[in-house]
């Protein structure tokens, strides 16, 4: 077998390949397709006259991107996106290197894969559930939270959570951000434990490294395939966002905590401007666009350097 | 040898996919069209009534139904969601499929217009004509189910928005009158908040938006009197430069105080169960809130009062229908036709009204078919009064894209009140959204 390699391949073995290569290539032929294509005619409808319950596509121009544009809600929504985008990853990621090393180098082993199943639940259940455990929890009058703090005396710093309107985006990215970190955890965990890395580590060690040292200069830079991952997957899911601020505030009070995806449904559905829904979906397109792409081209290059 | 076994493998598991789906397909399209060719005895039917109390309401619906027709098949599409929010999701995209159901649920006025300028509906001049329904239904209701001349949809009730329920054993021990304008009802909420400094006298959940553009309702119809209000939503009001929205917007802002704090977390029916847990006294609500009251165990009369509010200068009854019509190009269409004759009669009309929480749509009926005094009494006022009825936010006058629009505002407001800045807002939207065009189709009275 092994001289085979450098013989010429014989006529009838090529016809094998190219078979091959076209059932292997179909299923991308027709994934890329339905994907463009769906693009492609959202974008169209973004661009057409369609309002009310009959599709129209006759062409309308930008009227509705400049319709968008002078909405307040949507640079409300602008605003909250970002704020999902920053607020709901930077610290998640940070959490999750932290806890993974912590749970690595951990002095209590015996407790560790109890822990790190702990952290994992909130993974495994889906945002409709969280969301509504935390408004039970968030709830002002008789919710976990506030009862917990009256209950120790501190009833002054008792909050409305959800319901006050200049704090309750970030209310809801708490929730965010405790679902994702079991998840982050877990895959960071797994890049720690390359053999590579743990001899580094060991080294490290060997020669009187701090542990604060060995994280931020021997770990953290090694592990950088598994941050790409961690950091591609909550930047996508809180851009994304939907479920959480549907079923916890519903974009209220008023439409302070309304975010893309919900005004995209309301504009759609509600108000039967499905122009104007298509339009704040390709803003949704266009700003995934232009936030994972860059960081996804640096983040492989550096990883394959 | 195995790297050929593993691609045959491959190639045997994309082949299955491929039969499978293709075979999925023929099977679902065979489904869909096996219902075209005769005329089978068969209804399909979409409406949002899933909640306690109105999952009883469809129920009584489509026996009546069964009973005149037991031969038809019933095929129920219910989707959750109060007021219809998902509800439509579903059916617009069955709509713009080209794959309507036979009928489905829709409020008259501004979302049935909707449906209408969609071109989704056939217009029912001859069923109108047959069941003289024009005769037996107030005029606004008929007003409300007619666009561009045509009715297009049959109702089978009428909810009442401005209505005030408060909690009767606390009015009694406080001895507190019923408040019938909005003045009086700061002078109330001040004595409750000072006999009970726990409570916050007026309930409120403002999640689903609509229940906070309910109280400025109120106010709008005392300050302006019903002719302003219907200009209002006509679009034919200058919002900017208006002393009377101002007005009603700073009477909103006087009221706050005694409006449950935290209302952007309630929907419709936790915001009532304000009242029934003794949070709040007092809540501004449809008439389905009865029904709400009912399955916590509160007795109307006793437990708790309803007063239109407000009652000056006028008493205006703010009102929606839930509807009924005819898909064009409905795979049922005769089924469907002998549905809706069903819809507007009193054998289906009593047994769904009075378990939902509505007044009839026929004026025809006896008004006590209702067990509580509070609809006995508003069945007899709209039978004396029928041109004292106005559409409400959800019939909506003014277009659906504005109204949805309005009600974040308004909910902002409570939340938060700005009155230059929502003024300013209010008047961007009525603008934005070409109300004057839009609702030229609404007279009133």
């Amino acid at each position: 077998m092994i001289g085979a390699v450098d013989r010429p391949p014989r006529p009838s073995l090529l016809r094998a390949r190219a078979g091959e290569a076209a059932i292997f290539a179909l299923p991308l032929v027709i994934f890329l397709f339905l994907l463009y294509a769906m693009l492609g005619w959202t974008f169209y409808t973004s661009v057409s006259n369609w309002q009310g319950t009959a599709a129209n596509y006759s062409f309308g121009g930008l009227k509705w991107y400049r319709l968008m544009f002078s909405l307040d809600r949507f640079w409300v929504d602008i605003g909250n996106n970002l704020r999902w985008i920053t607020i709901g990853v930077v610290p998640t990621v940070v959490a999750a290197v932290l806890l993974a090393y912590l749970l690595e180098i951990g002095t209590i082993k015996g407790v560790e894969p109890y822990l790190r199943t702990l952290i994992l639940y909130p993974a495994a259940m889906s945002f409709i559930v969280t969301g509504t455990i935390w408004s039970w929890m968030y709830q002002p009058d008789r919710g976990v939270l506030n009862t917990i703090l009256r209950g120790v005396g501190l009833g002054s710093i008792a909050s409305g959570y959800t319901t006050d309107p200049d704090s309750a985006t970030y209310w809801l990215i708490l929730i965010f951000v405790w679902q994702y970190l079991g998840m982050s955890v877990l895959i960071v965990q797994a890049s720690l434990r390359t053999a590579e890395l743990q001899e580094m580590v060991e080294s490290a060690t060997l020669d009187g490294a701090s542990r604060l040292r060995t994280l931020l200069h021997i770990i953290v830079p090694n592990i950088r395939g598994g941050l790409l991952v961690v950091v591609s997957l909550l930047l996508i899911s809180a851009l994304k966002v939907f479920d959480i601020v549907y079923v916890v505030t519903f974009g209220g009070p008023g439409y302070a905590t309304d975010v893309l995806a919900l005004h995209m449904l309301i504009a759609t559905f509600q108000q039967h401007l499905v122009a104007l829904g298509a339009g704040l979906a390709m803003v949704i397109f266009v700003l995934a666009f232009v936030i994972i792409i860059p960081y996804t081209i640096y983040a492989l290059q550096r990883w394959f350097d | 040898m195995r790297g050929a076994a593993r691609t045959s493998v491959v190639v045997l598991v994309l082949i299955a996919v491929i039969v499978a789906a293709a075979l999925g397909y023929v099977a679902g399209t065979r489904r869909m069209s096996s219902q075209q060719p005769t005329e089978a005895r068969r209804l399909e039917i979409f409406h949002w009534w899933t909640a306690g109390g109105e999952r009883e309401a469809a129920d009584a619906m489509l026996k009546a139904f069964k009973d005149k027709y037991p031969d038809v098949e019933v095929v129920e599409n219910p989707v959750a969601g109060g007021g219809g929010v998902s509800h439509r999701v579903v059916l617009q995209a069955r709509l713009s499929a080209g794959v309507p159901p036979d009928t489905w649920q829709t409020l008259g006025g501004a979302e049935l217009k909707s449906y209408v300028d969609g071109g989704n509906l056939v217009p029912l001049d001859e069923l109108f004509t047959e069941l003289k329904l024009a005769d037996a239904i107030p005029k606004p209701l008929a007003n409300a189910v007619t666009i561009n001349g045509h009715p297009y949809v049959v109702p089978l009730n009428m909810h009442i928005q401005n209505i005030l329920y408060y909690n009767q054993k606390l009015f009694a021990e406080l001895k507190l009158q019923p408040p019938t304008t909005v003045d009086e009802l700061i002078t109330v909420a001040k004595a409750i908040k000072a006999a009970k400094p726990n409570m916050s006298p007026l309930g409120l959940g403002s999640k689903e938006k609509w229940g906070a553009a309910f109280v400025l309702d109120s106010i709008l119809l005392e300050l302006g009197g019903p002719e302003y209000y219907v200009r209002l939503y006509k679009g034919e009001v200058d919002v900017k430069t208006d002393a009377t929205y101002k007005a009603a917007l700073e009477k909103l802002r006087d009221l706050a105080p005694y409006i449950y704090q935290f209302h952007a977390g309630l929907t419709w029916d936790e915001s009532v169960g304000l009242v029934v847990s003794g949070d709040s006294a007092m809540v501004i609500m449809g008439t389905w809130a009865i029904g709400y009251f009912k399955s916590r165990n509160w007795t109307p009369g006793t437990d708790f009062g309803a007063v239109t509010f407000p009652q000056k200068p006028d008493r205006i009854l703010l009102f929606h229908p839930d509807t009924y019509g005819i898909a064009k190009g409905a795979p049922h269409a005769r089924t469907a036709m002998d549905w809706l004759r069903v819809v507007g009669s009193q054998e289906l009309q009593v047994p769904t009204d009075v378990t939902q929480g509505g007044l009839f749509a026929r004026l025809d009926i006896d008004p006590a078919k209702f067990p509580d005094p509070i609809r006995q009494e508003l069945q007899n006022y709209v039978r004396s009064n029928p041109g004292k009825l106005i559409l409400d936010q959800h019939g909506s006058i003014a277009p659906f894209s504005f109204t949805q629009a309005y009600w974040d505002v308004i909910a902002a407001f409570t939340a938060k009140p700005d009155v230059a800045g929502t003024i300013n807002k209010v008047a961007e939207l009525f603008t934005t959204f070409k109300v004057k065009e839009e609702a030229a189709w609404y007279t009133w009275p």
